[in-house]
């Protein structure tokens, strides 16, 4: 498998230098951005010391792990998605099908946006610094929950992804997939604390994107005991169990009907 | 010899939304669909022994591709079973994948903004293939074809039988024991058709893989193969040596006959006059067995300046068993 995953970084670096204006604009769009994220946050914290109980040094550390889910999304899931929906149209979805490989790491690293890397290296510093800003007070045991719940966190949303790309599979024409997937992690912006009780259900179980950002935020902070830790644990575990079951059944439905 | 690929009863069935044409029949088929069956193949039974050459024929929408499709393992079948290298192509075990292979002449696998030779080195990771045997595979894919130069241009600036040969190669690192091919000449022109084909004898000859290929052009099945099978509407329509169906569906033989300057004959009562063709002046369609004895007399009683005998052409004898 880390071969394959070498080969393939391979391949999209020497994809990416085939056109390097491109890869010049995007790095200077992604710093752009940043400022305007960081302006957004300082006018906020103009007018109020806290967010649904949350300080500045917390929010940009929150930033910083949004970033980081939203470098996933770029980097990965968007032009994976892209990839396959138009390999399925064209029908060189075949050839993928007929590769030795899990179908499933296939459709995940096949693509990689490489100029991301400096938007990850950026949320890192993002996260690093909103910590530090937000004061001492973080023992091991609370990193390591963040780590844990982070990955898994993104696993939830890998998930989600491999569910709504699966529905191709059913629905010939579905190229918006992953436009509700943007939608819904776009919430996961600022805490989930902040929206109002019945939305952060939705957004937390129902749709659990506000696992891959607050949650593991709330461990750092030592908000969340054990079981909670554990809990978040289990269903980022359960949903890409669940997923992969949906992806199969996708494949035994593409493998029946297509011609 | 070991069967390489079997086949009983295959069947597959498509069900395809189907509706009247107008905007209210759209409406009505948002809420409510109606399905058509649509029997792609219909019970097709063959074998095809290990190290055969076998042209698959069929007009469009004969069940072609569908049958390739399930052979190499991407659709499941309705009903029937098969057999290829022993495995069952559908379960799509590793060790099947890595045992086959599907060229497809109208889709591409190769990444468009980046040489061959590149995607190749991806294949290799993909196949597990050991440094040594892709070399070595490689080198004589590159012998083969003649890959030199065009596999380390990025492969949108290729010529498309430049492309074709690069898209063989790519299927082929792996070495593999059964090659499904679908139109692996299709939009080439007379020349790349004639290197594609001599490359899939030379390849057969060297390795002993199996084929089954389809095309549209017979001079690739004549070429190519001994044996053909038909199928027309999803249904076995032919499985047997080419020599044997032109027997059968057309036995007859053409003479083909120039006389000499000025000579104007009717050469009706040798046999039945047909439309003239390459340039041939008078062209006389006479059964089998009687061209011996057709030629003599003709040869005795008219002023010949040249004559030929011809096999009919094998696009008339296919379109004629289809139509059977």
């Amino acid at each position: 498998m880390l071969k394959l995953f070498t080969a393939f970084l391979k391949i999209n670096i020497q994809m990416t230098l085939a056109y390097r204006a491109e890869t010049l604009t995007h790095i200077l769009l992604n710093l752009m951005w940043l400022g305007w994220e960081l302006l957004s946050l300082s006018i906020i914290f103009g007018n109020t010391a806290t967010l649904g109980g949350w300080g500045p040094g917390q929010l940009i550390a929150l930033l910083g792990v949004f970033r980081l889910v939203n470098t996933l999304m770029a980097a990965l899931i968007w032009p994976n998605t892209e990839k396959f929906n138009s390999s399925i149209r064209d029908g060189s979805w075949d050839y993928a099908l007929l590769q030795p490989v899990n179908s499933l790491f296939l459709v995940s690293f096949s693509r990689m946006v490489i100029w991301r890397v400096w938007d990850l290296v950026l949320a890192a510093i993002l996260t690093i610094v909103g910590l530090s800003m937000s004061g001492g007070g973080t023992t091991l045991l609370n990193l390591l929950g963040f780590l844990a719940l982070a990955v898994s966190g993104m696993l939830i949303i890998y998930s989600l992804w491999i569910v709504l790309i699966a529905l191709t599979f059913w629905f010939t024409k579905f190229d918006n997939n992953v436009t509700i997937l943007q939608a819904l992690l776009d919430a996961g912006r600022y805490p989930a604390t902040v929206y109002p009780l019945w939305l952060r259900l939705i957004v937390t179980f129902v749709v659990p994107i506000a696992v891959a950002t607050t949650v593991p935020l709330q461990a750092l902070r030592g908000d969340l005991n054990g079981l909670q830790v554990l809990l978040y644990l289990v269903i980022g575990a359960a949903s890409f169990f669940f997923a992969s079951r949906i992806w199969k059944a996708g494949i035994r439905k593409y493998s029946g009907a297509s011609s | 010899m070991i069967d390489a690929i079997v086949i009983e009863n295959l069947s597959k069935t498509y069900q395809v939304p189907e509706r009247e044409g107008g905007f209210k029949a759209a409406v009505r088929g948002f809420f409510r669909r109606r399905y058509k069956d649509v029997h792609a193949v219909q019970r097709v039974n063959f074998r095809i022994e290990s190290g055969e050459i076998v042209g698959f024929l069929g007009p469009n929408g004969a069940g072609k591709t569908t049958t390739l499709k399930m052979l190499s393992g991407l659709l499941h079948p309705t009903g029937g079973r098969a057999r290829v290298l022993d495995f069952t192509p559908w379960d799509r075990k590793r060790e099947f994948l890595q045992a086959i292979t599907l060229v497809m002449g109208q889709r591409n696998r190769l990444s468009w903004d980046i040489p061959a030779a590149d995607s190749f080195l991806l294949n290799q990771a993909i196949y597990r293939l050991p440094d040594a045997a892709y070399k070595a595979t490689l080198k004589e894919l590159d012998e083969l074809l003649e890959l030199g130069p065009i596999m380390r241009k990025p492969v949108r600036n290729l010529s498309l039988g430049e492309r074709m040969k690069c898209e063989l190669a790519a299927g082929l690192l792996h070495r593999p024991r059964v090659l499904f091919l679908d139109e692996p000449t299709i939009g080439l022109d007379i020349t790349a058709q004639a290197r594609i084909r001599t490359f899939l004898q030379e390849y057969n000859r060297r390795t002993g893989a199996t084929i089954l290929l389809t095309s549209h052009y017979m001079a690739d099945v004549t070429a190519l193969c001994e044996r053909i099978i038909m199928i027309h509407e999803g249904k076995l329509k032919y499985d047997g040596g080419i020599n044997e169906l032109t027997h059968r569906i057309a036995p007859f033989k053409l003479i083909c006959v120039t006389l000499q300057d000025g000579a104007d004959c009717d050469l009706s009562p040798y046999g039945t006059l047909a439309p003239g063709e390459n340039g041939c002046k008078t062209l006389l369609q006479v059964p089998a067995g009687e061209v011996a004895a057709v030629t003599a007399r003709i040869l005795a009683d008219l002023p010949v300046h040249d004559l030929t005998i011809e096999d009919p052409p094998i696009e008339h004898v296919i379109e004629r068993a289809f139509n059977e």
